[in-house]
């Protein structure tokens, strides 16, 4: 892997350089302490150190809102949206979101392939960065360390004077072809990243954990808290869901198909016709939301669909832990099915 | 199937009490105002027009019931109007009205009227549907305008209209909004039905719950919500019953 070195001052050039190449989308600051992806405009507006955006870039591949198809009553026709080819650099993504990206890369292709995902997707290359893991953060407790490069083309692991620029893809190579402003990599040690496990049980464990937890106690308890507002759905990068609903125009001839993000958490999602809801209570959607992400595509990939961002967390006003509920799962399934602590029961292995 | 003039819906638009803010709100809608009057013949509409009709195909009620002339009045329309649309949060809930049921009703009286309240008999305040038939509620203070729009178009393509059952913050993440309470603020929207497009978090403000509350609201995690953020439980409570008294203050955890 080729190393090089960028400096601080650098960075906007180095932007400038990646503008040249496609569209680049980066964080910028929103809000009071807030950060969001955005297409970048002016190059020293970009922020490479931050803690987490409101949305992840899943935002740029399944967008909040879009238009499927226009129609026309008239003569029964219909048109596609257009979707652009341009080439998009993501840069200062954290490994967690890039992750999720890959994960959503499955779930649009596995079975029937989604063309708008995958029309949006192409032309895509990913520039990481480092982060500082802060309370919310697990990544790590999921089996993605911070510098996990899977992914990207080029990746940024902050240091003292500016960033090691590791080179991983051949594109990435091409990316950073022509920027005249880099050095040999310094020998110098990159900030020093302390990540406390957050979990309970290796992540490898959680799966025997959520055979177990169907009739857990913890979702009654968390749904006395929560207000089934879909916050925790709407900012997962690895949630998916969307609904669709037509759109006509004042004329009542022409209308829109749009898709827009839809939650598990929220009252019509698993209403149907005839009054009837599948979930009608919060802890059965809590338990839904949860087995999403540990259970239902964990037992087919082998993977958890959590990332670890801790995005739910942090925006959940309830103040909802997804670490406390999995660690109260441990904890219920340890008391109920191994009967003793776990420190003693994991290497009982003699009767094997 | 453009709608020819002889058939085009009779519509007809009557406030109650109200600040009549949602019929100047229709007013607005300036570049649609055209297109719509295409499909539909305006024939009483007090805000606009002097016109009067016997009957209507579709009814649009603002404003709240709090006298016994209002009952009469919207048991009239009720009986002429084919379709009867609530229009705004007075219509849909009660409104800010209905927090004058929060005290006894005579001392309201004479406070509002002193030594001429005899002259004025008056009501809870009751949204619409607590005295006729409300086929479809447009909430809001004022009503939304898309919303209106929305329901206007599919009862003239005759498609039901579909009514929003998912929480302002919903639309508040779709616009990738900062949330208002890192901001410092406290706000409704985790439980207030959405449909507004999140205006008032979209500027900044917070959200005091005008279009209702979803269909299963929490109260009891609301209230801890807007405790843990800093206000009192009698704030809080206080907070939520501004548009909601007459939903939910019965229910409201003591």
């Amino acid at each position: 892997m080729k190393k090089y070195q960028l400096n601080k001052k650098q960075l906007p050039s180095f932007i400038d350089h990646l503008k040249k190449q496609g569209t680049v989308f980066a964080p910028h600051k929103k809000g009071d302490a807030s950060y969001s992806f955005a297409k970048v405009v002016e190059s020293d507006s970009v922020i490479l150190e931050y803690n987490r955006t409101l949305n992840s870039i899943k935002k740029y591949f399944l967008p909040p809102r879009e238009l499927l198809l226009s129609y026309s009553r008239k003569d029964n026709s219909y048109k596609k949206g257009t979707i652009g080819k341009e080439k998009k650099i993501f840069l200062g993504v954290h490994s967690y979101d890039m992750k999720a990206v890959l994960k959503l890369d499955y779930n649009f292709t596995e079975g029937n392939p989604e063309e708008n995902y995958l029309l949006r997707r192409r032309n895509s290359s990913f520039i990481g960065v480092s982060f500082i893991p802060d309370e919310f953060h697990f990544s790590q407790s999921v089996g993605m360390p911070v510098h996990d490069t899977d992914g990207f083309d080029i990746y940024l692991e902050k240091n003292d004077d500016g960033y090691t620029v590791k080179i991983i893809t051949e594109k990435g190579e091409k990316l950073i072809k022509e920027f005249n402003g880099l050095c040999d990599a310094l020998d110098i040690s990159s900030n020093h990243i302390q990540f406390q496990n957050k979990l309970k049980y290796n992540y490898n464990r959680l799966p025997e954990v959520f055979e177990q937890s169907w009739n857990a106690e913890v979702w009654e308890e968390v749904a006395k808290r929560c207000v089934g507002c879909g916050t925790c759905n709407l900012v997962c990068p690895t949630c998916y869901c969307f609904d669709v609903e037509d759109n006509m125009d004042l004329s009542l001839q022409n209308g829109t198909r749009d898709r827009s993000w839809d939650g598990c958490m929220l009252n019509d999602f698993a209403a149907v016709a005839g009054g009837e809801n599948f979930r009608k209570s919060l802890a059965d959607r809590q338990r839904h939301r949860i087995f999403r992400k540990f259970r239902y595509i964990t037992y087919i990939t082998g993977e958890p669909w959590c990332v670890g961002c801790g995005r739910c967390t942090a925006y959940c006003t309830a103040g909802i832990s997804i670490v406390d509920i999995v660690n109260q799962l441990c904890d219920e399934y340890e008391q109920k099915y191994l009967n003793r602590p776990v420190e003693q029961s994991g290497l009982n292995l003699e009767g094997l | 199937m453009t709608t020819e003039a002889k058939n085009k819906p009779k519509v007809a638009f009557f406030d109650f009490t109200s600040c009549e803010g949602c019929q100047l709100n229709k007013l607005n809608l300036e570049n649609d105002l055209l297109d719509i009057l295409e499909h539909v013949d305006i024939v009483e509409f007090r805000e606009a027009m002097d016109d009067k009709a016997e009957e209507y195909d579709i009814a649009f009620i603002e404003g709240s019931i709090s006298t016994p002339s209002c009952v009469e009045r919207i048991h009239d329309i009720r009986r002429r109007a084919k379709m009867l649309i609530a229009l705004g949060a007075c219509a849909t809930q009660g409104g800010i009205n209905a927090m004058k049921n929060l005290q006894p009703i005579e001392e309201v009286r004479e406070a509002v009227y002193g030594d001429e309240k005899y002259r004025f008999p008056t009501l809870p305040a009751m949204p619409v549907s607590a005295i006729v038939k409300v086929d479809y509620k447009i909430d809001g203070c004022p009503m939304s305008m898309p919303e209106f729009l929305k329901v206007l178009k599919s009862l003239l393509a005759g498609q039901e209209p579909i009514k929003p059952d998912s929480a302002v913050c919903v639309e508040c993440k779709l616009k990738e909004n900062e949330c208002v309470f890192d901001k410092g603020m406290v706000c409704l929207g985790p439980i207030t039905r959405g449909g507004c497009d999140a205006i008032c978090p979209s500027f900044g403000q917070f959200c005091t719950g005008c279009r209702g509350l979803i269909s299963n609201p929490n109260k009891n995690a609301m209230l801890e919500i807007l405790t843990e953020h800093g206000i009192s439980l009698d704030e809080a409570k206080k907070r939520i019953l501004l548009f909601n008294s007459y939903d939910h203050s019965q229910s409201m955890p003591k």
